[in-house]
């Protein structure tokens, strides 16, 4: 199931506070470069930058490279996965199934 | 455009595993308060596996909505199946949070070494096509509020929502 599989991504890459954090910042501003990240944020450039890989791998984010500054925004279709509550749901119940299983393993070894 | 174009697209999820256990195992452990909340990890009022019993879920509140799941017996048949209808959200929400009107349906099979138990939770409405994304913009800032909640319960392995 394709969508499952983008809901995990898209979770595991915002589950990290700090890339939430990031990801939220880009979401609020029209567009962002990483120094302006960077800034006040009390982590290092480089981190921002992996932070910054790992959510346009997730499709969370898009960017738009111009002279030396790459400028990122959010990218709106990379939210899809959470936005209905079939995928919400086709996630909770695949792991309910799982503890289903563990329990029953308990109760009547 | 004809009439099933206008209807709302209303689509399942099916999750259908086969367990090592006999069908009154399981039919236990989907029935029992104490066991139901063990496996599926939400707080529930008392519930019983009679038709008209009403119990609900406590879940992440989101905007307007209080979070919490109302669902009611619709069909219980003993060790066969089991249907209860599930419901939530509010019309104020945009994804997590949004109205929700569903039905869950377990049924039981007995198979040569255990019992097939399969999943049904139907009623999901899809946004049709393009407007989902146009009227997400508005909704933006909402799936970002929710955004949080969902992610870190999701980090620490708790329930979903």
């Amino acid at each position: 199931m394709t969508q499952t599989a983008t809901v995990d991504a898209v979770m595991r890459t915002l589950a990290d506070p700090t890339r939430r954090a990031v990801f939220e910042r880009i979401v609020k501003s029209e567009e962002i470069t990483v120094a302006e990240l960077t800034r006040g944020s009390g982590v290092t450039q480089s981190a921002i930058s992996q932070h910054l890989r790992s959510l346009k791998q997730a499709g969370l984010i898009a960017d738009r490279p111009e002279g030396r500054n790459v400028h990122y925004r959010a990218d709106p279709q990379g939210l899809a996965p959470l936005v209905d509550w079939m995928a919400l749901y086709a996630v909770f119940w695949r792991d309910r199934f799982a503890n289903l299983r563990t329990l029953l393993k308990e109760i009547d070894p | 455009m004809n009439d099933a174009a206008l209807k709302s697209d209303t689509q399942d999820i099916v999750v259908d595993e086969v367990f090592p256990h006999a069908p009154e195992t399981i039919w236990k452990t989907l029935t029992t308060g104490e066991l139901i909340a063990r496996w599926l990890m939400m707080p529930t009022t008392e519930f019983e596996p009679a038709k008209g019993k009403r119990f609900t879920f406590q879940t992440t509140p989101a905007g307007a909505w209080d979070g919490v799941i109302h669902c009611q017996v619709l069909e219980a048949t003993p060790n066969e199946r089991l249907v209860y209808a599930w419901k939530g959200g509010h019309e104020g929400n945009v994804g997590y949070g949004s109205r929700l009107d569903t039905v869950v349906t377990w049924t039981l099979s007995r198979v040569e070494n255990g019992t097939r138990l399969r999943l049904v939770h139907s009623g999901f409405v899809l946004p049709k096509n393009g407007t989902a994304f146009k009227s997400m913009s508005e909704g933006w800032k909402k799936v970002v509020r929710n955004l949080d909640s969902i992610a870190a319960e999701q980090d620490s392995s708790k329930p979903l929502h």
